[in-house]
């Protein structure tokens, strides 16, 4: 019995060139369907969905095609008493969305239209005694929270209002014998948690406490003969997973021990050439979260059409630089 | 179909009205799911239940579901006044159908919080949704939140009562938790492969469920055994091998007084129930030793033989699976750790064997893997089992279970002639790529800590 390896096939006729004005039609079109069941069904992340296809909006240079006023005002909306800001109108704050609200805000150079102190005292009171962070008030811990509470912060400038020593010593004890992280301890490891460690480890000053070695084998491992990256083994290869991965090993400073030239292909494989946008795979359909992260990785891979992208922050370099702030890489 | 909206109220109030008189009248629906109905049928209702399966016709879903979503949010806006009971029922259908809109359990929690809705509920609403959406990741954080809910009020109790048949009481009910939650993993963990979130889900309940409770986690290494051998592919299901085993063997290194130290909720009653003497082995599986050190020992070297067989033999059995070999690095690393820290001399056995009572070290031979009686590897493999090319000598268990030939069957060098035997052998492309990438990492990572 043979194992049947768990990977794509390119076929010769895939798209193998990057269609950036679909891709840019494909985002602008999509926030205008808003009647529609699937967009209901996908409200409890709509700030998330914003902050893909804006950044995928700017990386592209097409960020004022849309409603910045609009959108802003919807960001204001959804700050609440506490500080913290929900996915939509009626919906509870998170973390996630505080996060994703922020980035938004940089990258219209608007953090004034929020409490920002507020966040600040939202963020900082979700750190847990042991340096962990809960997601919101009923105490869900996760590494990927972590991360999402020291980019807010490093974005605000605010780094210092938590206990950073604390959150690194739980962020580290997520630290798996692969090099990798998982969501707590004792945690499999899992490409988006390691984006998630890696990122947070960046943003603290931490980066000599990994194995980058260990864990830029691990995650080479994740690149399939397909050229598409995996976030586990035996899973098939993701366009969002890809980029989870070559971030990971961008900020480990590790990222040419991938073969780079066969991504790009997988990558662009997945665009789909009549809507415009990418999906997870080749021929699945498209949606604005892999349609980011598919820009921003050829961004990574050196795609002079794309703007710059930081592999901390999934956001345009030339945002971070008018913020100040330039997370750490290894080299 | 344009329905107005006064229909579509109707409509929906009737639908939700269904969904709740089924489960009051039908307490044992054990699924739910969509049934593919593009129209309505004259005047019948589209919740249908067959047996216990709970179905929801498709037709419906497009009004039911904006329409329970927007009242939930108008509520939760105050623009809208709804009563508990109406609460209960919107946010089940909604999260039917829905299940990461935080926001709904979020509401459920606060009912649950203000003791108008039983935790027990919710755990049986996020079971059911995870028929549907084995993924969830909301309904997994709300389960884990119900059981947090839960155990502070058993350790409320605990705290409060001095009496023996209230604290026996919590902890059967304790192990009856433990035990459902087990299944809902499982059953999770086989509608969707590889399920982070329900392996992640498993850990977290025995990390805050069971910790320090060696007759636990050894009955989960064995129920886990023969499903991990059914699903070689499954990375999650063998990382929940890994996490026991570490688990087990930190427990069993240490000293006898201080693993029964360790407490569940902080309730003397319960100790004695900790650290059992002696485990049933109706299964035929590898005893318990007792808190003697000696015997505590030999039950970890004989843990890691039987991962390690178990791993040579699903490898042989199946190859090609990236998830065996990764197991196998694991088990070794672990392994390795283990005996720098317990077997401290570069050949370990002298020292720490001869405490075990080993008397015939020198018939101890590099090649003499054995056959074991292991009834979990006799059930998974039908062949022979061939390491290093030659049939293997049958062997005396007892020896075995004394520890004596252990330690030598773990060595580096075993693990090469083990490697080589596939290289060797096997025609098999990913299966030599696999073998190739693990003997590099033998020399590379292994290699430089010793
Ligand atoms: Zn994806």
């Amino acid at each position: 019995m043979s194992a049947q390896l768990k990977d794509v096939i390119i076929k010769p006729d895939a798209s193998s060139s990057l269609l950036l004005d679909k891709h840019a039609d494909y985002i602008a079109a999509y926030g205008s369907k808003k009647d529609d069941y699937e967009y209901t069904l996908s409200e409890y992340l709509r700030m998330s969905g914003i902050y893909w296809g804006l950044t995928v909006m700017d990386l592209m240079g097409q960020l004022q095609r849309m409603n910045q006023q609009e959108i802003i005002d919807f960001i204001k909306a959804c700050q609440h008493e506490c500080g913290g800001i929900s996915a939509s109108i009626g919906h509870d704050p998170h973390l996630l969305y505080t996060l994703s609200a922020v980035q938004i805000l940089c990258l219209y150079d608007s953090l004034d239209a929020i409490d920002v102190d507020k966040v600040v005292v939202y963020v900082k009171g979700l750190q847990q005694e042991d340096g962990s962070f809960a997601g919101d008030k009923w105490g869900e811990i996760d590494t990927r929270f972590s991360f999402c509470a020291v980019a807010t912060l490093a974005l605000l400038g605010k780094m210092d209002a938590i206990n950073v020593d604390k959150a690194v010593e739980f962020v580290l004890s997520c630290m798996n014998f692969d090099g990798g992280f998982g969501c707590r301890p004792g945690s499999e490891s899992h490409a988006g948690q390691i984006y998630c460690c890696t990122g947070f480890l960046s943003l603290t000053g931490q980066l000599h406490q990994l194995n980058a070695d260990l864990l830029g084998w691990w995650l080479c491992e994740r690149q399939l003969p397909s050229g598409g990256l995996n976030g586990r083994p035996e899973k098939l290869p993701d366009v969002c997973y890809s980029w989870w991965v070559l971030a990971s090993l961008k900020i480990i400073g590790r990222i040419h021990w991938i073969d780079k030239a066969k991504l790009r292909r997988f990558i662009l494989a997945c665009q789909d050439e009549e809507t415009g946008g990418f999906a997870d795979r080749p021929g699945d359909m498209v949606d604005p979260f892999h349609t980011l992260f598919g820009v921003a990785g050829l961004s990574l891979l050196g795609d002079e059409q794309i703007k710059p992208v930081n592999p901390v922050l999934c956001m345009p370099e030339d945002v971070l630089q008018r913020v100040g702030l330039q997370p750490d890489l290894l080299s | 179909m344009a329905e107005s909206k006064e229909e579509v109220e109707v409509l929906v109030q009737r639908v939700v009205k269904d969904i709740s008189s089924a489960f009051k009248r039908h307490p044992n629906i054990d699924e739910i799911g969509l049934i593919q109905c593009p129209e309505a049928r004259y005047n019948r209702s589209p919740i249908v239940l067959v047996e216990n399966k709970l179905g929801v016709e498709s037709w419906c879903v497009k009004f039911l579901l904006p329409y329970v979503h927007n009242k939930l949010l108008f509520y939760r806006q105050r623009k809208h006044w709804l009563d508990s009971e109406a609460l209960v029922d919107i946010t089940c259908t909604l999260l039917l159908l829905n299940p990461d809109f935080t926001t709904a359990w979020n509401v459920r929690k606060e009912l649950v919080q203000c003791g108008v809705l039983n935790p027990e509920r919710d755990l049986y609403l996020s079971k059911l949704a995870l028929t549907k959406f084995p993924k969830s990741p909301e309904t997994w954080i709300h389960r884990r939140w119900v059981l947090q809910h839960i155990l502070h009020q058993f350790s409320a109790v605990v705290h409060k009562t001095q009496q023996q048949v209230e604290a026996e009481l919590l902890s059967n009910h304790r192990d009856r938790l433990i035990h459902q939650e087990m299944k809902v993993c499982s059953d999770a963990a086989c509608r969707y492969p590889s399920n982070y979130n329900a392996w992640s889900h498993r850990i977290w309940v025995l990390q805050h469920m069971a910790m320090g409770n060696i007759k636990v986690f050894h009955d989960e290494l064995s129920s886990v055994h023969l499903w991990v051998s059914m699903h070689v592919s499954d990375h999650s299901g063998f990382h929940y091998r890994q996490f026991l085993l570490k688990e087990l063997i930190t427990e069993l290194s240490q000293s006898p007084s201080s693993a029964s130290a360790s407490t569940i909720f902080c309730s003397s009653q319960h100790q004695s129930s900790i650290v059992p003497r002696s485990i049933p082995q109706a299964n035929g599986e590898l005893p318990l030793a007792d808190s003697a050190s000696g015997d505590r020992l030999t039950t970890v070297l004989e843990l890691f033989y039987q991962e390690t067989e178990l791993c040579s033999d699903l490898i042989q059995s199946f190859p090609g699976h990236e998830t065996l070999w990764s197991h196998r690095r694991h088990v070794y690393y672990l392994w390795h750790q283990w005996k720098k820290d317990h077997l401290p001399c570069s050949d370990g056995r002298e020292s720490k064997l001869k405490l075990l009572g080993a008397s015939d070290l020198g018939g101890i031979k590099q090649t003499c893997v054995s056959q074991g009686e292991s009834v979990e590897r006799n059930r998974h493999v039908s062949g022979p089992m061939e390491v290093d090319g030659a049939s293997l000598p049958d062997h005396d268990s007892k020896r075995l279970r004394r520890g004596i030939l252990l330690p030598c069957l773990l060595t580096l060098q075993n693990e090469h002639i083990f490697v080589n035997s596939i290289l060797n052998s096997c025609s098999n492309p990913e299966q030599k790529n696999f073998a190739l990438a693990y003997k590099n990492w033998l020399d590379t990572v292994i290699s430089v800590q010793i």
